[in-house]
């Protein structure tokens, strides 16, 4: 396909007061695996309904896979969903529910489902209730890949899970979109795990999009420097500052910025993903910005 | 989406066979040895003239077959509580609605199945008590009134059934949440039953009034539903069920000779032109009556299972 996998503009969604997610337009090319990173209560699981067709839109208008999110049959067998805290039938086996996926969808892989969950070592016939959590993700990855989906939205998939749960979860996922050619997106608060297997980003606080990009393109356009204290809008056109922290003799900055820096006064330095999304996730206020940001978002170690 | 809801909600369905087998086997043991012994009395009574007092004989050591009997009226309730009101409100509560709802099946379509095998559990079981309870009763039913026993044979109890259900649903649907659900089907459903049984049956049809001598056998006609009874003045004043002693003409409050208090107060009152009435519904309206409530419950559970589609569909899930 050739159109982007997901476009949005101004898209929107209120809760009474409340705008859970506000003026949001942004497009994903087909084929990538988009992180959706942001604090809590940013407005990501509220943008996966919307795209999902869970919730339909107060504002603005989404396209996902070139039509309208709804809850209409080839909508939802393009779509693989899988919610926040990882929903499953309790009582029901793994293999129950890929024995319910093959009556519920037209397209169903059950084949496929039982080889990757047995050679996780799921246990396929005991209740789900009693697998333990990274086996239950297993089993619900399972079942959003079953559907063989041109676009998989993962909600948070990995929050709960340990490290070890969470790498494998991460590489069973990585390997099944590798065979597919199916975009995905994948929402996080946790930046670390995600670096490795996705190579687009979604930053969202407060309720809005604050950048959407492929990760290199971001890599690219960003720089940290630190040179001798001064104010900090004292820098040269084309940059713009996303974060400072002023200590009594350096300012230390987190630019955007098109080309190269010129002025010689600072040192330049890369930046890692984690930097730059940390930066723009407190940029609110200058500054304190980096504390802001360790509150409100979990990295992992 | 037929099999995810059996495969979801059998364990519900077997429990349900297991009940009403159990309580098929009780009820025909039982109701068959009942009809034997009406069957006998029938005969022995004509030749000694008893037969007026059957009723007072029969079936006096089945009080617990009797209550469980009566127990039935609870049995659409407790579909409402275990069958409606968590079929929604379970998938809410623990988020599979996320589930069922991104497979390959639309929310109109898995709302349609889930509905319609709820209802139609709900009207097989109900027909199902109601056609054991109708015939276990037949022995009764000839002694006294089926207005006796209204709600737990003939008609109704499919409706109840319907209703309950789709109460619950409903109610599910708004809720989402189980335990609340339950609580406030099981609020909603009494009052309603308790509202239409009490106040509007027995104005389905207007009452026949009935006025008769105060002394004699005449009892009303039989296999009716008497509404109320009183006493009617020499003038034809109705005087109510509570008419005051001060109210009787003044040779019948003078004290009874001794060994005759009652019937010389009823002797007295008739010589001065003092009648009985009795209002009442005719046992001949029996099924009228079992269609009109029939349908009003069906027309209510139709409005509740309407609501709850349009609530649902209509709303981010």
């Amino acid at each position: 396909m050739t159109g982007p996998s997901i476009e949005t503009s101004g898209l929107g969604k209120q809760y009474g007061q409340l705008w859970a997610l506000q003026d949001c337009s942004l497009q994903v090319p087909p084929g990538r695996v988009t992180a959706l990173l942001g604090p809590n209560g940013a407005g990501k699981t509220t943008l996966l309904r919307l795209l999902v067709g869970l919730a339909s839109p107060s504002a603005g208008s989404a396209r996902v896979l070139g039509r309208a999110p709804d809850s209409s049959e080839e909508f939802l067998a393009d779509i693989g969903y899988l919610a926040q805290d990882v929903p499953l039938y309790r009582r029901l086996s793994a293999d129950d529910h890929i024995g319910l996926g093959a009556h519920l969808n037209k397209r169903w892989d059950a084949e496929g489902a039982r080889d990757r969950l047995s050679r996780l070592h799921v246990p396929m016939d005991r209740p789900v209730a009693t697998l333990s959590g990274g086996q239950r993700a297993q089993v619900a990855l399972g079942l959003v890949l079953a559907k063989r989906p041109r676009l998989l939205l993962l909600d948070e998939p990995v929050a709960a899970l340990d490290p070890l749960a969470r790498r494998e979860f991460l590489s069973a996922l990585s390997e099944a979109v590798t065979d597919g050619g199916v975009s995905v997106i994948l929402s996080s608060h946790l930046v670390h795990d995600l670096e490795r297997v996705c190579d687009h980003v979604i930053l969202m606080s407060a309720s809005r999009v604050q950048l959407c990009a492929d990760i290199d393109d971001v890599l690219a356009s960003h720089r940290m420097l630190l040179g001798p204290r001064r104010p900090v809008d004292a820098v040269e056109p084309g940059l713009t500052v996303i974060s400072a922290t002023q200590t009594q003799r350096q300012t230390r900055l987190l630019v955007r910025t098109a080309g190269p820096v010129l002025d010689p006064s600072w040192e330049q330095d890369e930046v890692g993903l984690e930097d730059v999304i940390l930066a723009y996730m407190g940029n609110e206020g200058a500054g304190i910005g980096a504390e802001r940001t360790h509150r409100h978002l979990e990295v992992a170690p | 989406m037929n099999h995810l809801v059996w495969r979801l909600h059998r364990n519900q369905a077997y429990l349900a066979v297991a009940a009403l087998a159990a309580l098929t086997v009780i009820l025909v043991i039982t109701g068959i040895t009942m009809a034997d012994d009406y069957r006998n009395a029938l005969a022995n009574c004509a030749a000694t003239q008893s037969c007026g007092d059957l009723g007072g004989i029969l079936f006096r050591g089945d009080g617990a077959i009797m209550d469980l009997v009566d127990f039935t009226l609870f049995v659409p309730l407790l579909f409402g509580l275990f069958w409606g009101a968590p079929l929604l409100a379970k998938e809410f509560e623990d988020g599979t609605h996320n589930l069922a709802w991104t497979q390959g099946v639309s929310r109109w379509r898995w709302m349609r199945a889930n509905i319609g095998w709820s209802l139609l559990a709900a009207a097989v079981w109900g027909a199902a008590l109601a056609a054991l309870v109708s015939w276990w009763r037949y022995p009764e039913n000839a002694l006294s009134s089926r207005f006796n026993a209204f709600d737990v044979q003939g008609i109704v109890p499919v409706a109840y059934a319907l209703f309950a259900v789709a109460l619950g649903i409903a109610v599910g649907s708004v809720i989402r949440r189980v335990l609340p659900s339950l609580a406030v089907t099981l609020a909603i459903f009494v009052a309603i039953r308790v509202a239409i049984g009490v106040y509007l049956r027995p104005h389905y049809m207007a009452p026949v009034t009935k006025v008769f001598p105060l002394l004699g056998n005449d009892t009303g006609p039989s296999g009716s539903w008497v509404l109320s009874q009183g006493l009617v003045s020499p003038t034809g004043k109705s005087l109510g069920p509570g008419i005051a002693f001060s109210q009787f003409p003044a040779a019948c409050q003078a004290a009874p000779p001794p060994g005759g208090g009652k019937s010389f107060l009823g002797q007295c009152l008739a010589s001065h032109g003092f009648r009985q009435t009795i209002t009442y519904q005719p046992a001949n309206r029996f099924w009228a009556f079992q269609g009109l409530e029939a349908a009003i419950f069906v027309v209510l559970a139709a409005a509740l299972v309407g609501f709850a589609i349009w609530w649902v569909l209509g709303r981010d899930a």
